[in-house]
């Protein structure tokens, strides 16, 4: 027997009479925090100060670690013992392991235990710690529905909803758990809508920790470039896509004060996860990278996409490697690129264009993987590759376009 | 042995779940955590039991992927023990998740979660009188500090089914007796 | 002496707390399971700024809505007659 709506509410009403009893609601610190951080007066000041929080500890923990520890490490212990007990220099093997036998620094070197290493580990893992420590305590605060309620305007504009917050900022950590999160979107068309447009202009964190590291001066231009992009090209697919865009719905909970135990387990559960999954395809891209320079590959492709790279998007041929890499990793992609002799105005292009161009290996099979539920998968997957290549050619065309059109180089 | 672990979302359930199974699953204060189910193996009363974490449901009737992923485990494991995890400062909702699947004919356990929460904000729950009126067993949890947890492991066994009839009868008797 | 009016739940003030009255049928099956239904107290928390949602809350759970979802829900105000004749 089942009952209706209606009636279940009766009964239900009958046993909470019966056997539970609401004493007064205390206020608290955490009752009073609770509303201040959702009232738009109090809250917006208090998500910037959040944001901005989040972004001097990024700086800080990981500058630290890279600058303070790594850095000397890869460079005065590591490269010089590499290279002085290294058998068979001048072989295919050193060059694949090793690198350049005169570099001297562990960076410039190229090899899979030398540059590999240290993006995976001196530059990556401690950017990836820092935000999975900050991104736990936010979550288990109960601060995220907070920020998903007072960004819920402006994303409603572009046809998400605030929640569309979660894969954001999840993204900002690795494009992977970002995609699978899309998820708790309601309709198909804002889950596609959410995996194209965060797997496209939303660099994960290892390439964050990268651009911080490495080309700190142009780190703003870039993410304001593909932000704009994000909404611009949101609100467009907004307009195109056919389906529904629900309204916000969601609970606010209370907040709660996170435990060390939770924090832990989830930050280990990440940093493992990294060590399985994304250290391998750093070395596994620098040696594909460097296979492909032996076989003469690098060179054929450089010069027959020439056109393309210094005609439309006025970035120099050699950038043709780190894209190469990029399907694998970003994070080492952006680190070759910044090795690269070019100027300013092509290295933001270039880093932009690698930003855009394809999610790596990882995004794109968790996007296939997830457009079972988002409208099948061709439709996805042509979804995505149109949109794909139309942004990579308008807005990296574009940004070209700014270039000359202001005078820089 | 089945057994599924059902409630709304961000009641604790991935911890609830820990707690049982030993296992490392992470949770987050905010809903729709767990999107894939995860399932772990336990004993229950001396006997191997499965167990799975759905996906956090309001209502049997789903309203997105989450949710309806939540009903198609739910479907698949007919001969289930369900163990309903409610937020005990929010019981009349989650009594509403709990009636349904016992409407459903599933064998039932509840788990007042967040028990501390609920004595933090004044909220006190007569657990034998609910226990008497629903028919099924009625355990206060407090999940993330482990509370509870082995009292519900040794109720999961006598989980019941309800009969509605009955339960009906049972409840509009409650307001003779007042 | 009070006097009751009725408004959509957009249109409560800050704080201002209210009964629900009338659900509009579509939403009503969305929210009764999370406890939102007619005959309910409820309290307007927040509304957010340009056309953004509000944030309610009933009994003791809190829920945030978009301002059409908001909009579809009418509340039963009661106020004091002698303290505030407006509306």
């Amino acid at each position: 027997m089942k009952f209706d709506t209606e009636r279940r509410w009766e009964l239900i009403d009958k046993i909470s009479r019966e056997t539970v009893n609401y004493g007064a609601d205390k206020t608290t610190l955490k009752t009073i925090l609770a509303e201040l951080t959702v009232k738009p007066l109090t809250g917006i000041p208090f998500a910037v100060a959040v944001l901005y929080g989040f972004w001097a500890f990024f700086n800080a923990f990981a500058g630290f670690f890279t600058d303070g520890f790594f850095v000397p490490f890869f460079d005065n212990l590591w490269l010089p013992w590499l290279q002085d007990i290294f058998p068979l220099e001048g072989s295919w093997l050193y060059y694949v392991l090793v690198g350049d036998p005169g570099a001297t620094n562990s960076f410039e070197a190229f090899g899979i235990l030398t540059s590999g290493m240290f993006v995976a580990i001196g530059i990556v893992l401690p950017a990836i710690v820092a935000f999975y420590l900050f991104i736990t305590i936010l979550e288990d605060s109960g601060y995220m529905p907070r920020l998903a309620v007072l960004v819920d305007t402006i994303l409603h504009k572009i046809g998400l909803h605030g929640f569309a917050v979660v894969p954001m900022i999840l993204s900002l950590g690795c494009n992977v758990p970002g995609v699978a999160s899309t998820r708790t979107l309601e309709t198909k068309k804002q889950r596609f809508m959410m995996m194209i447009l965060l797997s496209i202009f939303i660099p994960c964190g290892a390439q964050l920790g990268v651009m911080l590291s490495l080309i700190p001066e142009y780190f703003g231009y870039i993410m304001l470039y593909l932000l704009v992009g994000f909404f611009l090209f949101g609100y467009l697919l907004d307009r195109i896509i056919p389906g529904k865009s629900p309204e916000i719905m969601t609970d606010v909970p209370p907040f709660r004060l996170p435990t060390a135990a939770n924090v832990t387990r989830k930050l280990w559960v990440k940093v493992k996860g990294f060590f399985t999954n994304a250290i391998p395809f750093v070395l596994l891209g620098v040696g594909v990278v460097n296979l492909l320079y032996l076989g003469g590959v690098i060179d054929w492709l450089s010069s027959v996409l020439e056109p393309v790279f210094t005609g439309w998007f006025g970035i120099p041929k050699e950038t043709v490697a780190p894209l190469i890499a990029g399907f694998l990793r970003k994070d080492l992609a952006v680190a070759q690129l910044s090795a690269i002799d070019m100027t300013g105005f092509q290295l933001i292009t270039s880093v932009v264009i690698i930003s855009i161009y394809f999610p790596c290996i990882a995004t794109f099979s968790m996007i296939i993987k997830e457009g079972r539920r988002s409208g099948g998968i061709l439709k996805v997957l042509g979804g995505s590759l149109l949109t794909l290549s139309t942004v990579v050619f308008l807005w990296g065309g574009l940004l070209h376009l700014i270039g000359m059109v202001l005078g820089v180089r | 042995m089945t057994i599924l672990l059902m409630g709304h979302p961000n009641v604790g359930k991935s911890a609830v779940f820990n707690r049982l199974t030993g296992a490392n699953i992470t949770e987050s204060n905010y809903p729709g955590t767990t999107v894939d189910f995860t399932e772990s193996y336990t004993f229950i009363g001396g006997k191997e039991a499965k167990i799975i974490d759905v996906p956090g449901t309001f209502s049997t009737e789903p309203k997105d992927e989450a949710e309806k992923v939540a009903m198609e485990i739910l479907k698949e494991h007919e001969d289930a023990i369900v163990v309903a995890v409610l937020d005990a400062t929010k019981v009349e909702r989650g009594l509403y998740l709990a009636l349904e699947i016992m409407e459903k004919n599933y064998p039932v356990v509840i788990a007042l979660n967040m028990w501390d929460d609920a004595v933090k904000q004044n909220i006190s729950i007569d657990v034998d009188r609910l226990e008497e009126i629903l028919g099924v067993p009625v355990v206060p949890t407090v999940a993330i500090s482990g509370e509870g947890i082995s009292n519900l492991a040794n109720k999961i066994t006598e989980a019941s089914r309800i009969d509605a009839e009955k339960l009906e009868k049972r409840i509009e008797n409650l307001q003779n007796e007042i | 002496m009070t006097k009751t009016s009725t408004r959509k739940l957009p249109e409560l003030e800050y704080g201002e707390e209210g009964l629900i009255k009338k659900i509009e049928r579509d939403l009503r099956n969305q929210l009764v399971a999370r406890g939102i239904r007619e005959g309910k107290k409820i309290r307007m928390d927040t509304k957010q700024p340009i056309n953004g949602p509000v944030v309610v809350t009933i009994g003791r759970s809190t829920t945030s809505l978009g301002l059409n979802l908001a909009n579809k829900i009418v509340v039963e105000v009661t106020h004091d007659d002698s303290s505030d004749g407006s509306s």
